[in-house]
């Protein structure tokens, strides 16, 4: 039977209780961003009734000590500040379960312990399990859950199911990936494989859709003969600082960063209308724009398409730093980009002739992510028949962080007697117009899986697309005998000069954030 | 009424027919915030001695919600017409960085006169936007329909009516007018929210669900001033359950299970409680409450199913009307759901409830 007390009162998937299996709990992400994520969901009042949260991992801790971490941790960080009452709650139901992600032995345990749970609290037995390891375990991970039967949903449960949550590195390359993916779908139904890109869990990411597809007067305009070009930039001022150098210069710009967050926004902006707002119709529409891109699959379509660059010493915010190749953990003969510029083409009937330009650099000015819509310049006739033309074309922009919001740049008469034109902003604010804080994605993107909700999820042939045509890039620059050279720009500056150049060739600009 | 009150706090006085233009002035004085609205917000009182404590309420409501606000005092029984107005911004730092500002225009009105709210509120609004209009206090003559077809959103509250029942039947007869476009918002019904979606969420255990078929009794206790809160509260757990009220005598009532069980109601009041306090629902082998300790921030919920109990807090609705109004703002909506419960609470009211 269903609940008769839910009928009208949210607008959303109802998430359902569910033990909470992290792997990788004592790591950052679940401190900083999954523990404070669930902390707020019940402040909020959003978690179900009966979640229970485990934390799965090699040291030797106890329950108190772990959640003694984590309270200190979202002490710091919670958006909603730290109310004792709320913890105490919580802290009741988090416990840690102290295991080697290789040891069978220790998912046998596992099993008992969440039976042990359910029986207690009188739970049906879902479980939702985080993979937020480091990425070399999640093959063991995977396939030590089966081996328990904690992956399928239990035939003597009611109804109960079984979950979960991979983070990115969603694989290395395309093979890695259809391999983890061979390894999900051999361990979980796809249909219960969640693979979380926080991007699409950020508040102006979702908005994208609502922009274009509850607003009429964009999506008539949204196609080649209305947009000259699309610019999304991830900027981010931080080097390699805190270790990351390690993982990073295994993985660099593109992979770390195109490959899911940027080219899932790219095929959020590209997509067709989708027939209904399903999972999986959203997202066989995001999946036909990745398999839409032309691959760069020569040497020659790679060097004319794409900027790979490294940052050399400089100066941000007046501090020195070092340059890429001098990063704590980094090769010093490292070949791994810092910076990635590319000049993607969506093959379809909308967006036939219109680039996507996608830049993603460590070190440059500022930390900023936005998608930038460049309009077509109006018929060279009246204002733009005239000495100059009109100063700008028209910009959308959707900011993505920080400062979400969305501006429209548009040209107007200056006052005076003569006829004289400058560009002016309509600008929107999410902080200035609704002053309350939005949700961390992590939030939204919990509460999503233990609803069954997998929209905001990449599915398996979305990861897999995005792949091939990173992988078409990387095999040029790491196998082929004329790969493109690496380029260079000082740290603090907005990249390498030929970034600048491979749209100067198309008579375009990188938009100044 | 007519007596002196203090304006002191609604800015700078300015001549009706010159607000824009001072307006206007006020904002090139100022380049360095940022005038931010995103609907117009007018609040109506027939007591003038609100109007003070509305600005503030502005104050506190702005920093959440941009929007243009206009605030409106009647004094009806002045013997003399007039109209005075005010000006001023209310600023907050976003972030601890930009300052935002929202404009505010507060008008007292004095004397009768059929129309002239009406009029005030059309000249002064920001075009484009939507209008939210908070009536404070029953409904009274001058709510008529060339406002109200005006209004996107009408927020009241009904705990602070004399007469509920009238001004009840005069809000069926606007929704009636205007073929129910007309977006109601009863603060009452606002304070009952987090209850609401704590005795959803207990309900999500299939234990508790297999119960409630079984439910034989329910009990409400509340702050006497409260009583809309506790009643509406009630409808929704009524209508939700598809119950039928067979008898009610005072603040007890008799109802029937769509399996013909019986189920026993009560409110109780209390002076000393939170504005509601407690609500519980009882089946043989479960027990769902959640509670409220006066002043306390979250409810305490909990629900035992044979044996196994589940204790979880929650967030509490706010005491303040401007929180609530604001936390209303925040979740937007149509609010069919207390429409879908009015008739049977309006039911349990003319019972006596």
């Amino acid at each position: 039977m269903s609940n008769p007390f839910r009928e009208d009162l949210v607008s959303r998937n109802l998430a359902e209780a569910c033990s909470v299996v992290i792997f990788g709990a004592t790591g950052d992400l679940t401190h900083r961003k999954l523990i404070p994520a669930l902390y707020n969901l019940a402040g909020d009042g959003e978690l179900p009734a009966g979640v229970q949260i485990l934390g799965f991992a090699r040291r030797d801790w106890s329950d108190e000590f772990f959640r003694e971490g984590l309270e200190k941790q979202n002490r710091k960080v919670s958006r909603t500040g730290h109310d004792d009452e709320i913890w105490e709650c919580l802290a009741a139901s988090i416990h840690y379960h102290q295991s080697e992600f290789q040891d069978e032995d220790g998912y046998r345990r596992l099993a008992e312990r969440l039976d042990e749970i359910d029986r207690e609290r009188g739970e049906k037995g879902n479980r939702l399990f985080y993979i937020a390891s480091a990425p070399e375990f999640f093959d063991d991970i995977l396939l030590n859950l089966k081996k328990a039967g904690l992956s399928q949903d239990r035939p003597d449960g009611e109804g109960c199911w079984s979950r979960v949550i991979v983070e990115k590195p969603f694989g290395t390359t395309l093979a890695t990936a259809q391999h983890l993916n061979e390894v999900v779908n051999g361990t979980f139904q796809e249909k219960d494989t969640y693979r979380i890109d926080h991007y699409l869990g950020k508040e102006t990411a979702q908005n994208i859709m609502v922009l274009r597809f509850a607003n009429a007067i964009f999506e008539p305009m949204w196609n080649k003969e209305h947009i000259d070009h699309i610019q999304i930039t991830c900027a981010e001022h931080l080097g390699m600082e805190g270790g990351r150098g390690g993982y990073y210069d295994k993985a660099g710009a593109l992979r770390d960063m195109v490959q899911n967050h940027l080219l899932q926004l790219l095929s959020l902006v590209a997509m067709e209308p989708p027939t209904d707002l399903t999972a999986d119709g959203v997202r066989d529409e995001k999946v036909k724009v990745i398999r839409s891109l032309r691959q760069w699959d020569t040497p020659e379509l790679v060097a004319e398409n794409v900027i790979r660059g490294q940052y050399l010493a400089g100066n941000i915010n007046g501090e020195e730093v070092p340059g890429y190749c001098a990063e704590d953990r980094v090769n010093p003969e490292s070949e791994t980009e810092a910076y990635v510029a590319l000049r993607c083409m969506v093959d379809t009937w909308r967006w036939s002739g219109v680039p996507f330009y996608v830049r993603m650099g460590k070190r440059l000015p500022k930390k900023a992510t936005e998608i930038s819509i460049h309009f077509k310049e109006t018929p060279s006739v009246l204002f733009n028949a005239m000495p100059g033309g009109v100063p700008a074309g028209n910009v959308l922009v959707i900011r993505i962080q920080p400062d979400e919001g969305i501006s429209l740049r548009m040209n107007s008469k200056l006052p005076g007697t003569t006829l004289r034109m400058e560009p002016v902003k309509m600008d929107f604010h999410y902080a200035s117009s609704f002053g309350t804080s939005s949700p961390e994605a992590y939030e939204r993107l919990l509460l999503d899986a233990m609803a069954g909700d997998a929209t905001l999820f990449a599915r398996r042939d979305e990861v897999e697309e995005a792949w091939r045509f990173i992988d078409n890039i990387e095999n040029v620059w790491h196998e082929s005998d004329n790969s493109p050279p690496m380029a260079e720009f000082p740290a603090g500056s907005w990249g390498p000069r030929e970034a600048d150049e491979l749209l100067a060739k198309d008579g375009r600009t990188w938009r100044r954030l | 009424m007519s007596d002196v009150i203090s304006t002191e706090g609604l800015g700078m006085p300015v001549e009706v027919g010159a607000i824009d233009g001072e307006l206007k002035k006020l904002w090139e004085a100022d380049e360095a915030s940022t005038n931010a609205s995103l609907m117009n917000f007018l609040v109506y009182t027939e007591d003038p001695k609100q109007l003070i404590k509305n600005s503030e309420t502005i104050q506190k409501l702005t920093r959440a919600n941009s929007c243009r606000a206009v605030l409106i005092a009647m004094d009806r029984e002045a013997k003399k017409s007039s109209l005075q107005a005010w000006i001023t911004a209310h600023c907050h730092l976003a972030h601890g960085k930009k300052s935002i500002c929202a404009e505010q225009i507060s008008f007292l009105l004095s004397g009768y006169s059929m129309g002239r709210l009406r009029n005030t509120v059309f000249a002064h609004l920001n075009s484009d936007l939507p209008l939210v209009f908070w009536w404070q206090g029953d409904f009274s003559d001058l709510f008529e329909e060339r406002l109200y077809r005006l209004l996107d959103r009408l927020i009241f509250d009904s705990a602070s009516w004399r007469d509920p029942k009238a001004s009840f039947r005069r809000l069926v007869e606007a929704r009636e007018e205007t073929k129910g476009e007309i977006v109601t918002q009863d603060l009452s019904w606002t304070r009952s929210y987090f209850y609401r979606l704590a005795v959803a969420r207990l309900f999500d255990d299939p234990k508790a669900q297999k119960s409630f078929p079984k439910l034989e009794e329910v009990k409400i206790k509340a702050h006497p001033d409260h009583r809309m809160a506790a009643l509406l509260l009630l409808s929704w757990v009524i209508t939700r359950s598809g119950w039928k009220v067979e008898s009610g005598q005072g603040d007890e009532w008799t109802a029937s299970s769509e399996e013909g069980n019986p189920i026993t109601i009560n409110l109780e009041w209390d002076e000393d409680a939170a504005p509601l306090a407690e609500l519980s629902m009882s089946a043989p082998g479960c027990k769902v409450r959640i509670s409220r300790e006066k002043e306390n921030l979250h409810l305490c919920q909990s629900v035992c199913v044979d044996g196994h109990c589940v204790d979880l807090s929650g967030p509490a609705d706010s005491d303040d009307p401007e929180g609530l109004v604001a936390s209303q703002l925040s979740r937007g909506g149509k609010n069919s759901l207390y429409l879908h419960v009015l008739p049977r609470f309006r039911e349990l009211l003319e019972m006596g409830g």
